[in-house]
């Protein structure tokens, strides 16, 4: 396939917010109830169209339990993108993310990765408002979008919102070399 | 070609017989065409120009001989809204506006043009035909001019051109422009010697009146000039010598501390010379004289005086030097070991074939340390002992008693997540500062750029063998961060990293053999005493502490278990696994297998956790690892989506035995990754050790440039790769570098004061005192002479040097009848 830029996008967040979920309804436009709890790291992959420019995009999934924090973070190097996912029908889900956040900040390599916040599950009765998940992107400097995997609602936005800032960023904020660095 | 043809022919025409010389004309309008530049297609409201020039070029044939042409203009900022408000002016106004602001600035200033002409004319845009040979032949040039006229006049052209004539030194240029009331003529000459009649003031004041073709009121013209004074023993004047030798080597009491520097700065004088201006800003004609025999102008009565530094080309900056030759080695794809002959005793012959045994000989620095002497049979490297000795014990401290060059306790990694501040190689991966990849890279660039790569690799042996011998005797190797491989540190340091992980495992694994039996392992507690009853092969095993109140299904309360953590790794082997997983591609079978592949930590777990808590059950280790799949109701059980069939969580949970981690088997097998670091790091060819060294020499370089006073940084990000990254970086110090040396050199001669700026009364002071109070002749005059005349503005330059040369920009109204 023909693909100028290839990106690397890490999924992260609590176990259960339907990180595999939302990567499934993405990549392949289908939805399960239930799916297995990720084990350690997955992988996935899909091409996008952003601005008549095709863009591949690597998709890590992590699980999201403590125990394999140290595993899934070795898996952060060099990431591009991160998609914080939390679930709206559980704040918990979202007061965790904080966690998260440190743990992009320390292992991290690239001092540009774009994060976006995703409040996921909207189809289920709601426990976080919009507001909360807003205040969140903005106090860490985040894209925000809320979707559901379920009605596919906002997942495709999120994923072109992310790629598009990622692209926009590195033609802006960065000279050309880095943005060949994206380039195959 | 421009033939009229008739409006009721048919379209058609006969071009076989038209001339070179047409061609030539048509093939100028053509690219005047395509880049835009009718008066019409050109702004003619005011704009912000900034600094940036934008250069488009073409070539063209003619008479077998290659021309280009091109156009040159300012970059400008055009702002949307102002340009309704501001009136629109003809493009000759803004020419001859430009002309006149450009008379208060000098010939030789600079404005980052490629051509001199626009800082001469005060020009924004312009246009150059200039032939790839030196266009002397008068008819040529008046055949080329013409060619030009005409093509400007066909395309109504909005742009000055030039055709540049005569030697390419010469930087000749016959320009002109036209609208249809106005005609200006850019004129150059260049002499290489100085006319008489025209080496003074007198003389250019009545030829550049000659040349207005109205007449001019007596007195009218306005002078500017600038005469340039090289001062002697500038040398002395302008530069302190910091030079760096590699004496170290022939010294008897040699000194580590001369060899550990990286130097900086230039070893040359980098200044060609220095010229103090003394500027005379405006002034009437006749308020000074100077002609043939008598002078007015007396340099120490000159309302203004400037210093300007002319740096060499070339400077040879010593830091950059070092790094370059090291740059170099990344060509050179041989074995490093190969340069030391030791390639087959060391089993790298074959780079499959991995060392299982013990090299064949022990580091020096291991015998000297724990005192068995010398053994003369051992392998002899260039770097004389007297000489390796002292290095190796400023790279392994901890080998001798003195302790002057011992490491830090606290070895930290800066990380700056803040991109807005943008410090010189910040983009090149680190590793803690003055720490051990420091001290041996920057060794290493010095003893290579002392004694080549036979040097180099002598001291990558004893490193690696020194490495082997801590490793075999669980020694920790100094001067590395704690912790595992940290991927923002450069290669060579993760790999020392991952070495200390083996050691440090290594070393908890034979002390526990040696005394504790594994029943210490049990967690012991009051809730233990009922264990006692149970039978031996279900005594629990392993536990690490109670997890809070948690009770299993059972109703035994819930143990954490003592568990193996994940093996550490490098960067590049992190990168194998990535590719790895990318590799099986992303279907459903894939991810099952990508699972598999990663649940040999998850099926550790439950095992120790089934060691840990007999008779426990899958929701149990739920409640531990997965707490959101797990529900209290009814004791415990598990959340949906652990029920579906198949689900690996259930298969594992059923294979797994209980044992504890201390009798698993290792996710970490510490004897195996050790002597992978020790055979990659004796594998490596040239260009890769250079590869692991070229991080910490670039960093080092960087601080020692800050150190030197070097406050920029640059935007530079890195490259694709990490070749290109070091590029980058060389390229960055070597700039950083340079720059330090002008603005050391501009420090010593200006004081306070900034070049090109006036200097204030102690400058000047400064400066007289340091030519011993008189001035030598002037190296170079120039005059512009300017006069507003019933036209337009007429300017007319001239510069006296070695050689001369005067422009002018003369302006004619075109008189239609």
């Amino acid at each position: 396939m023909d693909c100028v830029a290839k990106l690397k996008i890490l999924l992260l967040g609590e176990s259960g917010v339907g990180k595999s979920s939302i990567i499934l309804a993405f990549t392949k436009g289908d939805y399960q109830a239930q799916f297995p709890a990720t084990i350690g790291v997955d992988y996935n992959c899909k091409v996008v169209d952003v601005n008549g420019v095709k863009v591949k995009l690597g998709i890590w999934d992590t699980a999201g339990q403590e125990r394999y924090r140290t595993l899934t973070s070795s898996f952060y190097r060099d990431a591009h993108g991160a998609i914080l996912v939390y679930d709206v029908s559980e704040p918990k889900t979202l007061a965790k993310l904080n966690e998260w956040v440190e743990e992009l900040q320390v292992y991290t390599t690239n001092k540009n990765i774009v994060c976006l916040v995703v409040g996921n599950k909207i189809d289920k009765p709601r426990a976080v408002t919009r507001e909360q998940g807003q205040a969140f992107a903005q106090k860490h400097r985040m894209l925000f979008i809320e979707s559901s995997a379920k009605t596919q609602e906002g997942i495709n936005l999120a994923f072109e919102e992310l790629t598009q800032k990622v692209i926009y960023l590195y033609m802006h904020l960065c000279c050309y070399i880095e943005l060949n660095s994206l380039f195959v | 070609m421009n033939e009229e043809i008739d409006e009721y022919d048919i379209y058609h025409q006969d071009f076989t017989t038209v001339s070179e010389w047409e061609v030539f004309i048509a093939r100028i309008e053509e690219i005047l065409g395509e880049w835009r530049l009718a008066k019409s297609s050109i702004p003619k409201s005011a704009v912000e120009y900034t600094k940036k020039w934008i250069t488009k070029t073409e070539e063209i044939l003619f008479l077998g001989q290659k021309y280009t042409l091109s156009y040159h203009t300012l970059d400008f900022s055009r702002s949307s809204d102002d340009s309704e408000g501001s009136e629109e002016k003809p493009l000759m106004t803004h020419i001859h506006n430009g002309l006149w602001e450009a008379t208060s600035s000098f010939m030789d200033d600079d404005d980052g043009s490629q051509f001199p002409v626009s800082n001469w004319f005060g020009l924004k845009r312009f246009l150059v035909l200039y032939p790839s040979f030196p266009l002397v032949d008068g008819s040529l040039i008046k055949l080329v001019m013409s060619s030009a006229n005409i093509a400007f006049a066909n395309v109504d052209c909005g742009v000055p051109f030039f055709v540049k004539i005569r030697e390419h030194w010469q930087h000749t240029y016959l320009g002109f422009y036209e609208d249809n009331q106005y005609k200006i003529s850019f004129d150059t000459i260049h002499l290489k010697r100085i006319s008489n009649q025209c080496s003074h003031l007198s003389g250019l004041v009545s030829l550049f009146k000659s040349k207005i073709a109205s007449p001019v009121a007596l007195d009218a013209v306005v002078v500017s000039t600038k005469f340039s004074y090289e001062l002697k023993d500038f040398e002395a004047f302008t530069w302190k010598k910091t030079t760096h030798s590699n004496e170290f080597l022939s010294i008897d009491g040699f000194d580590v501390k001369k060899l550990i520097e990286l130097p900086f700065g230039s070893e040359k004088n980098p200044t060609s010379s220095v010229l103090l201006n003394a500027i005379w800003p405006k002034f009437r004609e006749c308020t000074i004289v100077e002609s043939s025999t008598f002078s007015d102008i007396d340099p120490l009565m000159a309302p203004t005086w400037t210093i300007t530094l002319k740096m060499r080309e070339k400077i040879n900056c010593q830091l950059s030097d070092i790094i370059q030759k090291m740059m170099n080695l990344l060509e050179d794809n041989n074995l490093l070991m190969d340069t030391l002959g030791l390639s087959r005793s060391l089993g790298l012959v074959n780079p499959l074939h991995k060392i299982t045994e013990a090299p064949i000989t022990i580091s020096k620095l291991v015998k000297a340390a724990i005192g068995q002497g010398r053994n003369t049979s051992e392998f002899k490297g260039p770097i004389a002992d007297d000489l390796l000795m002292p290095l190796l014990y400023y790279i392994f401290p901890d080998a001798v008693e003195d302790d002057t060059f011992n490491y830090t306790e606290q070895l930290e990694v800066e990380f700056k997540q803040d991109s807005s501040e943008h410090k010189l190689c910040s983009y090149v991966k680190t590793s803690p500062e003055d720490g051990l990849v420091w001290r041996l890279s920057v060794t290493a660039a010095r003893l290579y750029d002392a004694g080549g790569l036979a040097y180099l690799a002598h001291l990558w042996y004893e490193f690696a063998q020194e490495l082997q011998y801590r490793w075999e005797r669980r020694i920790l190797v100094p001067g590395v961060a704690a912790g595992i491989p940290n991927a923002r540190t450069c290669l060579l340091h993760q790999k020392l990293q991952l070495l200390n992980c083996c050691i440090k495992r290594a070393l908890e694994g034979s002390s526990s053999f040696a005394g504790n039996s594994s029943e210490d392992e049990f967690f012991d507690c009051t809730d233990d005493e009922d264990g006692e009853e149970q039978p031996l092969w279900d005594r629990p095993a392993g536990r690490l502490n109670r997890l809070g109140e948690a009770m299993l299904k059972n109703g035994a309360p819930l143990f954490v278990p003592r568990t193996q953590d994940p093996a550490p790794k490098t960067e590049d082997q992190l990168e194998e696994d990535a590719e790895l997983m990318v590799r099986l591609g992303d279907d459903a079978k894939a991810s099952e297998l990508r699972a598999r592949m990663m649940s040999a930590s998850l099926l550790s777990d439950m095992e120790a956790f089934k060691a840990a808590n007999p008779g426990a059950e899958l929701c149990d280790f739920v409640q531990w690892y997965s707490p959101r799949d797990w529900k209290p109701e009814g004791g415990g059980s598990l959340g949906d989506r652990m029920l579906l069939p198949g689900n690996p969580w259930v298969e594992a949970w059923s294979v797994a035995r209980p044992v504890p981690a201390s009798r698993q088997r290792r996710l970490f097998d510490e004897t195996r990754e050790a002597e992978q670091v020790l055979h990659f790091l004796r594998s490596r060819t040239v260009s890769g050790a250079a590869e692991l060294l070229l991080p910490a020499i670039l960093k080092a370089g960087a601080i020692k440039a800050i150190e030197e006073g070097v406050t920029s940084g640059t935007n530079s990000v890195g490259g694709v790769d990490q070749r290109r990254t070091y590029e980058i970086a060389a390229r960055d110090l070597y700039e950083a570098e340079k720059e330090a040396c002008r603005a050391l050199c501009m420090r010593t001669v200006l004081g306070s004061s900034v070049e090109g700026k006036p200097l204030d009364s102690s400058g000047r002071a400064r400066v007289l005192h340091a030519t011993g109070g008189s001035l030598p002749a002037p190296v170079r005059k120039e005059f512009t002479l300017r006069v507003k005349d019933a036209v337009a503005p007429q300017v007319m330059r001239a510069a006296l040097a070695a050689d001369m040369t005067i422009v002018g920009a003369f302006t004619e109204r075109i008189v239609c009848l």
